[in-house]
Order: structure tokens, then C-alpha cells, then sequence
């Protein structure tokens, strides 16, 4: 059986979300008073549900100092030169124009704002940003501690003969999802005339290669998936090094073929982007169609998984003519890229 | 309208003289008159029609289908004779990927009989490796690729064996022992077979070992009548070479300090005080004498001790029992099966089975059934179920079907052999395997209480062969 948790949770596409805490139950929550202010406030919260100021104040509202506005063009009627303009208000931009001290406390996108207009960009840098920031603190765990730390003993429903599993169930905890997803859908890809006993049996020999064949050596032309465990690490996970030779080797897109629509008879490529287990999919159909064209060694039931475990080492090693067959069709999407809104309405 | 002239009136073309071509023919030798014509494109070959839609379909005799045939492109060395069956046959002891098991003991001489080492996994030394790696005690589908290095558990009916082995050193008249070891398939029989000869070598003992009955009976090995035997006995005399090699190789240390003591009548001469390994060589060497050489080997073996020579028990092993319980494949001169009984190794293995040729020296024979791929030997389970009555004190023993053919011989051969049923782990063997498991990096999980259930449920009540499949082979 593969382990249940699979620790290559790099390739997958899942946001991240802070889980509540393990082992309370649900209906206790409900049962729980809420607190009256909630230290977190969500982007698509109400306005109603802001935080209320004790004496009405905001942060500036005290009238102590005028307006650096104001200021200026007192200072410039006594000085006798001519201020800015009180009826129009003053751009930041003039203000801070002279001020360097100023401008340096400003905020970095108007900093970035005010660079932009005066001193020409270089060229391949952008202005902006394009790195998304994970507002961790966001979201916050202490409603959840505040409850563990009440103390109060949670105690389960009467009438239970066992006590309660550990929520949320884990995902594997379904008997149709029983088994490691990538291992499950590699078995379905290799069973032939609907033998899935066969396949499963070609599975096992694929795993246990990948166990006693010695550690793979990694080449730097063709680098894994990014946080990919050493190679010495990966003969004890096979199912670990099995997911990450046929995710490294998985396209990011097919290209379709849209007869007619590029006018003469030729058809318009358009690529198309996949999904994670349609990437595997075809990473794996790629990776059988390697191994059968191999020549087998032994004699005997055990020879395709020999050849698919030979391949799949491979991959990891950077030899296999799968990693040409990806690099083929990443290039082909590249150059067919002005194709994607094709036939998109607008 | 008619022509205005006469048409027969118009001149005509004057009618061809008379030509000289006739005086030119004969003057001109037929060499000079090579033709030469301007016309090159008649005398060329017609160029073929592409066949279209007017040509109609093609006639018949000709070839309208060209399909070529897609040539098989062969890049390498194709494999040498036996190259392949080799691969599937090897055997590998080690993976080097797996962790070193901290802490575990290795089986000695002092405790094979520890109880304390029930329901942990007990590493085998080195040198005995080599030696059962030479009467192939190791099977291919066994799973000892998957760890550092060979080891086994140690179960209760292991350490009955152990036991078995002081009381027969122990005894005062030296004792055999025979047993049969059944069980389901995967419950451990083969391996039990093994820990027998481990606890034989580390001990001292000679191990014979016939790895698979089944190499006897099926008919793949030569086979020839015995002369002087009433009724006919065969001797398989390249699997006796064989066999007398692997008794050599792996109990060098043992037979090379015992020497010839009894004259023995041998269709080669040899020397008088020849060490026992050299004269178990010389029979491998050559299948010819291999059977006589057997023989007196065995006489050797079984000669009583004296001050001077010390002859140390044996342990007589053989896999798949029900192999050899029915009729063989091979036949007779008169074109009717020969009993297994009837083959000269297999017969030496009953004898000493049935207790018809006694041990002098002491001894255990062990025989384990094989279940997969089993022949029917219904007079078998039918010894079998009877020793168990037999020895539980049962009222009614078993008694044969009246109305079904019952082998008599094999009847005989078990009357008094008692059985050693193998059934599953209990829980706390399953949890020591399974700690050995995780301990080796073969098992990614935590073993706790749950755990172990789960696989002991699902390896059909602790099987040892199916709680490796699901927990380390990873076959679902």
C-alpha cells in the first residue's frame, strides 16, 4: 500500500488555506459564542463590521497642525512669494518635488510612480512588482486556540462506540480515493484489455525497481521540479520518485489543431492548457511509448515494468527522449501563442 | 452534287518501279546492314499507364497492392543462450538502498534455542549465506532483494525447530526426527525449510537439500533404468552430479575433515583415505559415476562413529512434497508411467522420510508441501489430515474415500511422519516483522497498534507471504 501522505505537494495546484486546528469538533463550534471583535477582517467583509474608534477619532482627525498646503502658502505670505494654490489642493508629487527627506518617506509605488515619469525605464525591468505577497497574517488561528484554551474538556456525543477520527478526514480516507492518486492513475494507464490485476502487479515490480536500483544521477540540463529531495532520498519513497519523473516530463499545454481556421486549408494550431492529470497523462503515455520500444533483457511476466522502471530512471537522469518530446511541444505552443484567443467571443 | 470532273479520271500515283534493293542484298554482307533509323522512341519500352479512373481494374496476375512490410530494426546484442532465463532465475541477497537494521542479532550456535528471539527478525551470518546460496535455499519470488541483508523471523514453530536440533544432539541413541511442514500458500514453509538449514550449518550439520521436487518428476532431466532392481528403479544421473556438487560446495567446511572409511565398490578408482568433499567432486564432475558416488557418500554419512571418526547428523530437506507423491512424467520401456517412488533420488528421500533407512547418526528430514501450482495428490491430504488426528488423539481417523483410487505407496511413506502446520503470524510476530519493515525503510509508516491489525486483517489472519505483499511490496 503507498504511504498516504504524499510529500510532493509541489506540483499541485492547491491554494493554501490554514486548516482549524485537529481535533475539535465542529459542532462545538457552533455551539461556541462568538467573539464580539473579530481580529480578522476579510477583503469581502462588510463595511458594517468595521472596527469602531472609542472616542470617534480616526488618526488624523486631530486639528493640531494645518495642512502641509496651508503651511506652504503661509509660509510663502510671509516670505511675499507666491504658494500653492489653496482653492485646487496640491499634488503629492509637487510637494515632495523639492523635499528629498519627504520623498523618501513615501510610499514605494509612488516613489516607483514618480521615478517612472522622470528617468526612462530601463528596458526588461518592469515598474511593478509581479511576485503575489501571502498575506499569512491575514488569517489568523486564534479563534480556534481561544478555544483549546478555554479548557473545557471536549468531550464526544453520547451513543458512540468508537471515539471520533481526527477532522478533516484525510483525503485518502475515501475507498474510491484509497490509494496515492498518481500511483492509482499510472496502474489505470498501464493495464491493457482491461487486466487491472496485471497492471497492478506491472506496478509493484515498477516500484520496487525503483527501490533497489542504486539512486539516480541527476543531470543540470534537465532539472526536476524545483524542491525536488536529493537523489539519494528518492529510492526509499518509489512512489516520491515515480510522481516526480512523470510530473518533471509532464507538458504544460497540447496544441489543437483548428482545421479551416487559419484559411487555405491548413489548420490553426492553438494551444491549449492542461490539467494536472491530463499533464500526467500524457507525460506517462509518453514515458510507455519509450518503453515499449525498448528491448527487453529477461525472459518471463516481469519484462514492461523492467522497461517502464528503466525509463522512468531516465527520466530523472535527464537521458530519456521524452524530455525532446515536451521541449517540442513547449515550443510549438510558444510560437503558436498569438493563436490562444482564437474564436473567443470578446 | 457530284464533282464536276470524273474521279477515275484524276491521275493517279505512278505504280512503284521495280527496285535494285534485291542486287544490293546480294552484293552487301548482312553485317553492313545494321538499319539505322531515326525512329529511337518506337523500338523504346512503352511507357507504363498510371492506373486512373479510366484504366479499369488491373488485370489479373498483376500486383496492385504494394504494401511494404515494416522491417524489425535489431540494435544490440541480441541475448546469449540462457541469458534470459538466468536474469529471471537470479537471485539477489541485497539492496543497498535499504537502511541497516541497528540492533539486530545474528543466528548462532548458542541461540537457536532463545526464546527471548521469538517474534524478532534474526540476521543470517555470512558464511552461512554462501552455503545456502549453494543448495539454493533461496527462492526467486522470495522477497531478500528488498533488504540490506538476509534475515528472517523468528517464529514459534522456529524455534521448535530449534529445539528439535538439541534434543537429536542431545539424545542418548541418536534420534531422527521427520516432519512435514504444510501450510497455506505464502505462510512461510519455504523459509521455515530455510531457518532449518541455517540452525543445521551454524551447528555443524550436513545439509542435503533438494530444492524443488518438482525438477524431479516433471520429466526435464534425464532418466535411465537402474540395473539389478526388482521393480525397476531410475536414476537421473546429471541431477545427481548436481546435486552431489551442491552438497560439496556447501558443506566444505564440514566434509573436508571427513575421510573415506569403508571400502566401496565404485566404477572409478580412488583413493583409500579421500576426503569426502573431494569425492562428492569427483561425482559431480562426471554424471557417469555420479549415482554410485551418491551412494557411497551417503554409506559414509551414515556410518556409525567411531573415536576416530565423528560423523555429524544430517539434515535431509525437500521442497514440494506433493511433487512427488503421485506419478511422474516420465515413462517406462513399456510405455506406462513410472511412480515417483520409483526414481532412485526420490526413493532415497522416502526411505529416509518413512523412516525405512534409519539416521545412525541422528538426524532431522524435513519435507515441505508447495501450494502454488500443485499437482492433485489427493492421497497426500489424505496422510496428512490422518497424522494430524493421529497425534491430536483423535477417535476417528480420516479414512480413505471408498469409492476413489488411493496410492498405496504414498499411504506407507506417511504412516508415521507427523505434520508441522504453518498457520499465520499472531499479532505480535506481525508487529516485529512489520517493525523490520519500517526499520529497513521498506515500510513508510508509523507501526503502531492500528496498523498491524490492519495488515494482519488483510494478510487473510497474519499470512507472512501476504503481509509482505501489501506492506512492503506494495501490490494492492
Amino acid at each position: 500500500m503507498p504511504p498516504r501522505l504524499n510529500l510532493l505537494l509541489t506540483p499541485r495546484v492547491i491554494a493554501y488555506r490554514s486548516k482549524p486546528a485537529v481535533g475539535v469538533w465542529r459542532a462545538q463550534h457552533a455551539s461556541k459564542p462568538q467573539p464580539t471583535i473579530c481580529a480578522v477582517r476579510g477583503f469581502a467583509d462588510k463595511s458594517t463590521d468595521l472596527p469602531v474608534s472609542e472616542d470617534d477619532k480616526g488618526p488624523n482627525t486631530d486639528p493640531g497642525a494645518p495642512h502641509v498646503s496651508e503651511e506652504a502658502a503661509a509660509m510663502a505670505k510671509v516670505t511675499g512669494g507666491s504658494g500653492p494654490d489653496l482653492e485646487q489642493g496640491t499634488p503629492v508629487q509637487e510637494v515632495v518635488k523639492d523635499d528629498k527627506e519627504a520623498f523618501d518617506k513615501l510610499p514605494q509605488v509612488m516613489k516607483d510612480s514618480i521615478r517612472a515619469k522622470t528617468a526612462n525605464p530601463k528596458p526588461q525591468t518592469r515598474p511593478y512588482s509581479t511576485s503575489a505577497i501571502r498575506r499569512a497574517d491575514l488569517v489568523s488561528q486564534e479563534p480556534a486556540e481561544s478555544y483549546l484554551q478555554e479548557g473545557t474538556e471536549v468531550s464526544p456525543p453520547p451513543g458512540l462506540r468508537f471515539e471520533l477520527p481526527d477532522l478533516p478526514l484525510p483525503s485518502t480516507s475515501n475507498m474510491e480515493h484509497r490509494y496515492d492518486p498518481v500511483v492509482a492513475q499510472v496502474t489505470n494507464l498501464l493495464m491493457r484489455d482491461g487486466k487491472l490485476s496485471v497492471a497492478q502487479r506491472n506496478m509493484a515490480l515498477i516500484l520496487q525497481h525503483l527501490r533497489t536500483a542504486s539512486p539516480p544521477q541527476v543531470s543540470p540540463t534537465r532539472p526536476l521540479l524545483p524542491g525536488a529531495p536529493p537523489p539519494s532520498h528518492l529510492p526509499l519513497n518509489p512512489v516520491l520518485y515515480l510522481t516526480l519523473a512523470i510530473d518533471s516530463v509532464a507538458p504544460l499545454l497540447r496544441i489543437r489543431s483548428q482545421r479551416g481556421a487559419a484559411g487555405g486549408g491548413v489548420a490553426l494550431q492553438i494551444p491549449v492548457p492542461l490539467g494536472l492529470r491530463q499533464r500526467r497523462r500524457q507525460a506517462m503515455q509518453w514515458i510507455l511509448d519509450a518503453a515499449s520500444k525498448k528491448q527487453s533483457r529477461g525472459s518471463g511476466r516481469g519484462g514492461f515494468a523492467q522497461k517502464v522502471a528503466e525509463e522512468l530512471v531516465s527520466v530523472v537522469e535527464g537521458r530519456s527522449g521524452v524530455w525532446d518530446r515536451r521541449g517540442a511541444v513547449h515550443k510549438l505552443g510558444v510560437s503558436a501563442r498569438a493563436n490562444l484567443n482564437f474564436g473567443r467571443k470578446r | 452534287m457530284p464533282p464536276s470532273t470524273c474521279l477515275r479520271c484524276l491521275p493517279i500515283r505512278p505504280a512503284p518501279s521495280p527496285r535494285p534493293v534485291l542486287l544490293c542484298h546480294i552484293a552487301l554482307p548482312p553485317a553492313q546492314t545494321a538499319a539505322f533509323s531515326t525512329t529511337t522512341n518506337l523500338s523504346a519500352a512503352v511507357a507504363k499507364k498510371r492506373p486512373n479512373s479510366h484504366t479499369g481494374p488491373p488485370k489479373r496476375g498483376v500486383k496492385a497492392l504494394n504494401i511494404k512490410k515494416t522491417q524489425r530494426i535489431k540494435s544490440g546484442r541480441p541475448p546469449a543462450p540462457g541469458e534470459r532465463k538466468a536474469l529471471r532465475k537470479r537471485i539477489v541477497l541485497s539492496n543497498t538502498n535499504a537502511l541497516e537494521v541497528q540492533g539486530m542479532p545474528d543466528l548462532s550456535d548458542k541461540n537457536i534455542t532463545d526464546a527471548s528471539l521469538v517474534c524478532r527478525v534474526v540476521g543470517i551470518p555470512g558464511l552461512v549465506v554462501d552455503s545456502l546460496r549453494a543448495v539454493e535455499a533461496f527462492k526467486p519470488t522470495q522477497g531478500w532483494g528488498l533488504f540490506r541483508r538476509p534475515a528472517a523471523l523468528v517464529r514459534k514453530e522456529t524455534l521448535q525447530l530449534g529445539r528439535y536440533i538439541q534434543e537429536v544432539e542431545t539424545a542418548e541413541g541418536k534420534k531422527t526426527i521427520r516432519r512435514v511442514v504444510v501450510g497455506e500458500r505464502g505462510s512461510g514453509k519455504s523459509t521455515l525449510l530455510l531457518q532449518a538449514m541455517t540452525m543445521a550449518f551454524v551447528k555443524g550439520w550436513v545439509v542435503v537439500n533438494i530444492p524443488d521436487a518438482k525438477d524431479l518428476t516433471i520429466g526435464h532431466t534425464e532418466y535411465g533404468p537402474l540395473f539389478n532392481t526388482n521393480p525397476t528403479q531410475y536414476v537421473q544421473k546429471t541431477y545427481t552430479a548436481n546435486l552431489l556438487s551442491q552438497i560439496s560446495k556447501a558443506n566444505k567446511a564440514v566434509l573436508s575433515k571427513l575421510q573415506l572409511s569403508q571400502q566401496h565398490d565404485l566404477p572409478i578408482p580412488i583413493q583409500s583415505n579421500i576426503s569426502l568433499d573431494r569425492l562428492a567432486d569427483l561425482g559431480a564432475r562426471d554424471p557417469d559415476v555420479a549415482y554410485p558416488i551418491f551412494q557411497a557418500l551417503w554409506a559414509e554419512l551414515t556410518a556409525p562413529s567411531t573415536k576416530g571418526a565423528v560423523r555429524p547428523p544430517i539434515l535431509f530437506t525437500l521442497d514440494g512434497i506433493n511433487q512427488i507423491m503421485r506419478y511422474s512424467a516420465y515413462l517406462s520401456s513399456d510405455v506406462k508411467p513410472i511412480h515417483a517412488h520409483d526414481l532412485a533420488l526420490v526413493r532415497h528421500f522416502i526411505n529416509a522420510l518413512s523412516g525405512a533407512q534409519a539416521l545412525p547418526n541422528g538426524g532431522i528430514v524435513l519435507a515441505a508441501t508447495c501450494e502454488s501450482g500443485k499437482p492433485p495428490s489427493p492421497t497426500l491430504e489424505l496422510a496428512v489430515a490422518q497424522s494430524e488426528a493421529r497425534v491430536a488423539g483423535a477417535e476417528e481417523v480420516p479414512q480413505p474415500h471408498p469409492y476413489k483410487a488411493m496410492d498405496q505407496r504414498v499411504l506407507d511413506s506417511m504412516r508415521d511422519v507427523e505434520v508441522l502446520r504453518l498457520k499465520g503470524l499472531d499479532k505480535d510476530e506481525a508487529r516485529g516483522i512489520m517493525e523490520y519493515y519500517a526499520a529497513s525503510g521498506m515500510l513508510r509508516e508509523r507501526v503502531d497498534e492500528g496498523l498491524v491489525a490492519e495488515k494482519w486483517t488483510l494478510a487473510g489472519g497474519g499470512v507472512v507471504g501476504e503481509l509482505e505483499r501489501e506492506s512492503v511490496r506494495m501490490r494492492i
